[in-house]
């Protein structure tokens, strides 16, 4: 049997968006909404506009700010529990901010449901693996890439023409994916089987097969060796080479040095540095944060 | 109503005859639940010019309002109460005109055994205090004819009885009695017909139900048997019938020819000069009177003397109606 | 304890526990799907099931038949049968589909415990029978002879009748295509997807409250094709005919592992014949006491029934 589904801290239900109680702002505000706190930023994919989120008393992001461009590898850096994941989990619609606004397109994302969100072009995967385990890991892929297909359930139960074209479609996608993240060979395989380094990418060819603008990353190199990273690094490059828009969160700096265009560094829940790996590295708060922490275990 | 009706028919008749009104029926209605009756009970005994009871016409309420009745000393008939236990109370006002539910599994085994003629029979019951009585009395009166046995669950319980009907038709048996309510008897006669089984089933009056039919649709249920404790009404004698009919605008029904000798008992009483209480119990434990559907003399428990005691076989018909087959022989 | 009758009437119980077997199956399954979604006993499934069974015996009623009519032609039967079944699936779906919408739904978006939701589920049971009696004076309503049963097989004492035939192929006609529905499509792929992990599912698009419809749906389907079955097999209904079948279909959900497809049909059928193997051999009294230490025997060395427990896993 599969162990029935527990829900983690980190992940609740969407009613437990609800939970994080306190001012919740507006409701879902159309596409062009310039928000309150700050204008727009111009050409921005995403904007984080000084997002506050509280658990209770845990304040776990406090004014975040900042905005990916099309096109760029954007890092999110910072020590454990600094945030970064549940900035993911307000991009994605896990958890809807405190106060503040996120914006994909222009477009306020804060307050939409998360099946909606991913099907607006954000993607992701997850610092703990979450894969369907007794599906195989083609079903995994398809299932990221049915998000944009249109079968009706009479269409579905009749086996109409379309549904056999959206599924050929959705297959061959699937396929041309686990390629790219080079797990092809393992595409029959229930996915509760696949090695650990085989899940991760697994992860990505579903979250890809979404068809994103914006690849959210979180930690997708924990627990890889020097080889597997270097591998994960040009599969990054030739993702964003794709023309999808990648957010990574690492603690590997030198793989996030390498691969990142721009960096902003969380702790504590507070935006504590932003810029170019060069200029970050050298930023005194940040080594202050990282201070007696080996920088690649961190 | 058909019991109220018997009864009010043989006061106006006596009235009538007399040129005037010296007696006067009280109608006192229950409801037939048994929380309402001791309350109308009591204010009846309060009425001392009331002499006699024809009722209570159902069980439950019987044993609600009788202890009262007894305590005050009226004697009353009850022309349609069929449980076995109201006469071991000794309640000494207590007297049936009809036969008890105890009667009805002989009468049914007598069926089968004597008009059936049936060599191999299957009994069945539901598990329910009516419906094993009946069958264990089935059981026991055709012994060796018993050629298979089985229980059911209770009505609304069960509705596929494959095992049960396998087991008929594996066993032989011309004639089936079940024990037991008529949704369930409705099912197994759908069923059993459904399996090719030809033979009769038989049943007690918990299966006299329009319900039966419809369960088992009019042409399976046709030649169904069901026993009554009873006589048809239609077949009663004197002018009753065509009286009733003229009187009431509808056919005389089930027990209404009873109620109606029950009222000539006490009227009878009356005529002998019995005005107390007192004296009409004395008289009606000692009568012997010849009435339209039965003649009653009554035993110390105040049933009918057994040698009076009819139970009828009725049948039903393609249209899913029951009418009445035959008096039961009892040998 | 009669084993001999057992050995002698073998056929004929195992093809009657088979046919009645199949309507457990289908109706057990819309106790798993929603089970392997949502953790959810819905015990109103019991009257999604029972609206089915009015509703094709109101179609019928509309050409006037009734438990005594004559029984038609070939191909007016045929069409009649039909037509009950589309009535039936439509008034199960929709039953199913209110249930969830009125029912749950509400107590999902509020987050409440699995304790509201089972009070609701008994709640909503209890409102759709304890109404339907009232509608219908809680008497028996007949059903019209489409299918007089006539043997098809004979074997010794073994005699298949059509109608037994008939519940038989369709319900794993109704398997089979419910298994490939699920395994195949993109809508099947959510369901599983939603039952294996819920929010990853959702954050790759997948519309949580939409599978859950879908899935109230398929089971209201089934249930609907069972409702007919069992008209025609029993040939009555009343407002209280789904408990007790409910109550058998869902430990057959159980038994063969709940939330499991393939074990809601395995379930089913075994239920079906082992009731009758304990009629014959102990009495018919006895026949749920020995499908109930059955279940209790194998929860003990099975804790998660014949097959295992999820939905996913129904593939395997
Ligand atoms: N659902 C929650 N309820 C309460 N507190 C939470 C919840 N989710 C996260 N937190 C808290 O918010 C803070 C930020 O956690 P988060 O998981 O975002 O950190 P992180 O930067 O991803 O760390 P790591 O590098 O360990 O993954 C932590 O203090 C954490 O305990
Ligand atoms: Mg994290």
């Amino acid at each position: 049997m599969s162990e029935p589904y527990v829900e983690s801290p980190e992940w609740e239900d969407e009613a437990a968006r609800h939970r994080v109680d306190e001012p919740i702002p507006t409701g879902p505000a159309e596409p062009g909404d310039t928000g309150l706190v700050q204008p727009t930023v111009p050409g921005a994919l995403l904007e984080v506009d000084n997002v506050i989120l509280r658990f209770g008393g845990v304040v776990a992001l406090d004014q975040v700010n900042f905005a990916l461009r099309q096109g760029e590898i954007f890092g999110l850096i910072g020590p454990n529990g600094a945030g970064k994941t549940t900035c993911f989990n307000a991009m994605t619609g896990v958890y809807r901010p405190t106060s503040g606004r996120i914006r994909f397109r222009g477009q306020v994302i804060s307050g939409l449901k998360k099946h909606e969100i991913t099907r607006l072009g954000i993607a992701r995967t997850f610092q703990n693996i979450r894969l369907f385990p007794e599906m195989t890991a083609l079903e995994n892929v398809m299932v990221g890439a049915d998000a944009h297909h249109k079968t009706s359930v009479l269409g579905a139960l009749f086996r109409l023409p379309r549904h056999w074209r959206e599924e050929r479609q959705g297959r061959d996608l699937a396929m041309r994916l686990l390629e790219f993240v080079g797990i092809a060979d393992r595409a029959g395989e229930v996915s509760r089987n696949l090695a650990y380094g085989e899940q991760r990418r697994l992860e990505i060819a579903r979250a890809l097969a979404t068809n994103p603008t914006l690849l959210c990353l979180d930690e997708p190199a924990a627990g890889f060796n020097p080889a597997e990273k270097e591998r994960l690094l040009g599969l990054i490059r030739q993702i964003r080479d794709q023309g999808v828009t990648v957010l990574l969160i690492e603690h590997d700096m030198r793989l996030v040095m390498g691969v990142c265009d721009r960096i902003v560094v969380l702790e504590f829940g507070k935006k504590i540095a932003e810029g170019a790996p060069a200029e970050v590295r050298d930023d005194p708060k940040v080594i202050a944060a990282y201070l007696g922490v080996p920088a690649d275990v961190a | 109503m058909n019991i109220e009706q018997g009864a009010e028919l043989a006061v106006v008749q006596y009235n009538d005859k007399n040129g005037k009104d010296c007696v006067t029926i009280k109608k006192f209605d229950s409801q037939g639940k048994p929380d309402v009756a001791p309350g109308l009970a009591r204010q009846l005994v309060t009425d001392k010019k009331i002499i006699g009871i024809v009722g209570p016409p159902f069980s439950g309420e019987s044993e609600a309002a009788n202890p009262i009745f007894n305590d005050a000393g009226i004697p009353l008939i009850t022309p349609s109460a069929t449980r076995v236990s109201l006469s071991s109370h000794g309640w000494k006002v207590f007297h049936r005109a009809v036969a008890n539910d105890g009667a009805q599994g002989p009468g049914a085994a007598n069926y089968i055994k004597n008009v059936l003629k049936a060599t191999k029979v299957f009994v069945a019951d539901d598990q329910s205090a009516y419906g094993a009585g009946l069958a264990d009395v089935v059981k026991s009166t055709l012994g060796s004819l018993v050629a298979g046995t089985d229980k059911t669950d209770a009505d609304g319980k069960q509705t596929d009885f494959s095992a049960t009907v396998n087991k008929i038709v594996q066993s032989g048996a011309t004639a089936f009695f079940y024990g037991g309510y008529y949704q369930n008897a409705g099912l197994l006669r759908k069923q059993l017909t459904a399996a090719n089984w030809k033979g009769t089933l038989v049943a007690g009056d918990g299966v006299d139900d329009p319900g039966y039919a419809t369960a088992a649709g009019n042409d399976a249920a046709a030649g169904t048997i069901v026993t009554c404790p009873c006589s048809p009404a239609s077949k009663a004698g004197g002018s009753f019938v065509g009286d009733y009919k003229t009187k009431w605008g509808v056919d005389a029904g089930t027990y209404s020819d009873v109620a109606y000798d029950a009222m000539n008992i006490f009227l009878k009483g009356i005529d002998g000069g019995n005005t107390t209480p007192d004296k009409m119990l004395s008289y009606i434990n000692s009568v012997n009177y010849s009435g339209v559907a039965n003649t009653y003399k009554f035993t110390s428990t105040g049933e009918l003397d057994p040698s009076l005691i009819k139970v009828w076989a009725f049948k039903f018909g393609t249209d899913g109606k029951t009418a009445p087959d035959q008096e039961i022989p009892k040998s | 304890m009669n084993f001999v009758g057992l050995l002698h009437s073998l056929g004929p119980l195992s093809i009657a526990g088979l046919a009645q077997g199949a309507i457990y199956a289908l109706f057990a399954l819309g106790y798993t799907l929603v089970y392997g979604v949502l953790r959810l006993i819905n015990f109103a499934h019991s009257e999604v099931f029972l609206m089915g069974a009015y509703a094709a015996l109101n179609v019928w009623g509309l050409f006037s038949l009734n438990q005594n009519s004559a029984t038609p032609a070939t191909v007016v039967v045929i069409g009649l049968l039909m037509l009950g079944l589309v009535a039936a699936i439509i008034a199960s779906g929709a039953t199913a589909l209110v249930v969830e919408l009125v029912a749950y739904r509400p107590l999902r978006r509020r987050n409440a415990p699995p304790l509201a939701f089972l009070i609701t589920a008994i709640g909503a049971s209890l409102v759709i029978s304890e109404a339907t009696g009232v509608f219908t004076h809680r008497s028996i309503t007949g059903v019209p002879p489409l299918i007089r049963p006539a043997d098809v097989v004979t074997f010794g004492n073994l005699h298949i009748t059509n109608l037994q035939v008939l519940i038989i192929v369709l319900a794993l006609v109704m398997m089979f295509g419910l298994d490939r529905f699920i395994n195949t499509t993109r809508l099947g792929r959510g369901i599983r997807a939603v039952a294996q992990n819920p929010d990853s599912a959702a954050l790759m698009g997948v519309n949580k409250n939409r599978v859950i419809s879908l899935v109230f749906l398929l089971g209201g389907l089934m249930a609907g094709v069972a409702a007919v079955m069992y008209v025609l097999k029993i040939g009555t209904v009343k407002f209280d005919a789904g408990f007790d079948l409910g109550i058998v279909a869902f430990t057959a959900a159980v038994l063969g592992g709940i939330g499991n497809l393939r074990g809601a049909l395995l379930g089913g059928l075994l239920l079906g014949v082992v009731e009758n193997y304990a009629a014959e051999v102990f009495g018919t009294e006895y026949r749920r006491v020995i499908v109930f230490v059955l279940l209790i025997g194998v929860l003990m060395f099975l804790p998660t029934g014949l097959l295992g427990e999820s939905l996913g896993k129904a593939r395997a």
